[in-house]
């Protein structure tokens, strides 16, 4: 292309002709390069800062270098600790939970009939909802005395349970909702990936006289298998930054039974002042979110390549 | 024939199956979708209906509880604030996002590899870690509970989600329709919204209604850089969910919830096709 431009304009200096060429290529990228300089990678080295000064909270501004300080304070500090295992629980039981389901649902409403389109369609609501609304409403269903699940619960001898009361139940609680907010995701991802599947294999494996079971197993799992790895990584990138369904359901609680990680830095950055530690713990949590991430788009990449 | 023979067994347990796959996916479908149900209707519930044991599906309907929170208070105006930071933030993140995601794709950037690495690890960046500088620097330049604020916070999410959906858009276009444009005496200007841009109009267009959903619904960045001025929908629900001093008000709840959400499931059931791929995509390639 640009020996093209440079015969048609023969009569400018070539030298002039490339560098515009070369200007207006990279002129493209500059509305979202400022952007996101200023409001991705400044926040980031300011954070950084922070992390090793003390704010002055009269001017809110980063004075006196500190060192490691924030950081020893942060380590020592077995509330930071504690909401990571919470954090930890919670992913380690939403994650799962939900890819199983997802992928379960989406192999059901892939049938081949006249509602599919319909069925595919609703599932866009829940996900539409935002996970605020998700943890008011639930909160309401979950209620102990005017909730409906506990009342839907009493008819097969459950129950009552204290859904928000008990730290166990509590985690429970954030769970489900964050699964019912997140599933139809991952069904609507899968049911995709579903459909994208060559056929011919399932019909060779109908003639050989493979139960589906087999074909389940043998045939329908492996191949999805970089596909399911995918949605994960994409899934977990969202289940780690979880905030706002925690904030509206439980808001923590009991204690800090549910306090996820984010909802602590919050609270002890916007609530208790204390910017330079919150800094030095969003510094730490990026940090481990970026080493789990590479190490899951690794494993993502090998599953590719297996297959 | 014989092969037709032998396996009309295995068809009619197949055709059971079916049947079963498909009871299965309305029940999911529906189970899924009750707490949506639930919510809009208690929104028209009187407050006497909404506390009562059992709970109760047979009411008198009323519009009370959207009277009173839209004649008072503050949720209209943080209505109106939701709408312009969340058209604001994607309509800046639809035209930078694309521009760079056009250039990544098609104009041999040097370090387009790099670049797309970046844009995956922004992805796990807690937005935690940009609140707080975020809230320090705006600040002390007096942006706080100002929309632009908002709209470019948004924008560090939105923009690498565009750019990353929009190159693997424009990677799928076929390469003649800039070579001739390019011929015909267009810059990369000039080809790109002369050529690529109207032919792009319908992914633009639900990269964009995507972008909306998600910046409609955020809610850490909204509750710590605004305050009043120009707080949002998502602050407001935040804040009736979890006031404890009046107790729970469900009517509320559920009557903000409903207004909150029925413009995004209208949104999004115009263009289900396109958001559908676009999921799938952004989980493949992304």
């Amino acid at each position: 292309m640009a020996i093209l431009r440079a015969t048609q304009g023969s009569a400018r200096h070539p030298r002039i002709e490339r560098l515009a060429d070369f200007a207006s290529r990279w002129a493209f990228m500059t509305p979202a390069s400022v952007i996101l300089l200023a409001m991705l990678a400044y926040p980031i080295i300011y954070t950084i800062e922070i992390s090793f000064s003390e704010l002055d909270l009269s001017t809110f501004t980063a004075t006196n270098w500190v060192g490691w300080d924030n950081y020893a304070e942060v380590l020592q500090d077995e509330r930071f600790w504690a909401s990571l295992k919470v954090t930890g629980i919670y992913l380690g039981l939403a994650l799962p939970l939900q890819m199983v389901l997802g992928f379960a649902i989406a192999y059901l409403v892939n049938v081949e009939w006249t509602g599919r389109g319909v069925i595919r369609a609703l599932f866009l609501i829940p996900m539409v909802v935002a996970p605020v609304v998700a943890g008011g409403v639930w909160r309401m269903l979950l209620d102990p005395l005017y909730g409906l699940t506990n009342y839907a619960l009493g008819f097969v001898g459950l129950g009552p349970y204290d859904w928000l009361g008990n730290p166990t139940l509590a985690m429970m609680t954030i769970v489900i909702i964050d699964t019912w907010r997140w599933t139809p995701f991952i069904v609507l991802i899968a049911t995709a990936a579903i459909l994208a599947l060559p056929r011919d294999i399932f019909e060779a494996a109908e003639i050989d006289g493979a139960n589906w079971w087999t074909t389940l197993w043998s045939i329908t799992l492996p191949l999805l298998l970089p596909m399911i790895a995918a949605t994960f990584v994409v899934r977990w990138l969202g289940a780690v930054k979880m905030f706002d369904i925690a904030l509206a359901s439980t808001n923590g609680g009991p204690g800090a039974s549910t306090q996820v990680i984010n909802l602590f830095i919050y609270e002890e950055a916007f609530h208790s002042l204390k910017f330079a530690e919150s800094a030095a713990m969003a510094v730490l949590v990026l940090i481990a979110t970026m080493v789990l991430t590479a190490l899951f788009l690794r494993g993502s990449r090998m599953l590719e390549e297996m297959h | 024939m014989t092969v037709t023979v032998s396996l009309t067994g295995r068809r009619r347990r197949a055709h059971v199956g079916r049947s079963l796959r498909i009871a299965g996916g309305i029940t999911a479908s529906l189970l899924f979708l009750f707490p949506v149900f639930w919510m809009i209707l208690t929104s028209f519930k009187q407050q006497r209906d909404i506390f009562t044991t059992p709970p109760t599906f047979l009411f008198t309907p009323t519009l009370e509880t959207y009277i009173t929170y839209l004649q008072r208070g503050i949720i209209p105006y943080q209505m109106l604030n939701t709408v312009i930071v969340a058209f604001g933030a994607g309509i800046i993140s639809i035209v930078a996002g694309s521009m760079a995601g056009y250039a990544l794709s098609r104009l041999k950037i040097r370090g387009a590899t790099f670049i797309g690495v970046l844009i995956l690890m922004s992805r796990g960046v807690p937005p935690i870690a940009l609140a707080v500088p975020m809230f320090l620097v705006g600040r002390s330049l007096g942006l706080i509970d100002k929309h632009i604020i908002l709209i470019l916070a948004y924008c560090t999410f939105l923009i690498p989600y565009v750019m990353w959906l929009m190159r693997g858009f424009f990677m799928a276009l076929p390469k003649e329709l800039e070579e001739s444009a390019m011929i015909d005496g267009c810059s990369h200007f000039g080809a790109f919204f002369k050529i690529i841009v109207p032919i792009s109009l319908p992914g633009l267009l639900s990269t964009l209604i995507f972008c909306v959903i998600l910046a409609w619904e955020e809610l850490l960045f909204a509750i710590v850089l605004t305050s009043r001025n120009a707080s949002t929908i998502p602050v407001a629900i935040a804040g009736i969910a979890g006031d404890t001093v009046n107790g729970a008000n469900w009517g509320a709840l559920t009557a903000v919830g409903t207004l909150t959400v029925i413009p995004v499931v209208i949104f999004a059931m115009l263009v289900q096709k396109w958001l559908i791929q676009g999921l799938a995509d952004g989980a493949v390639k992304g």
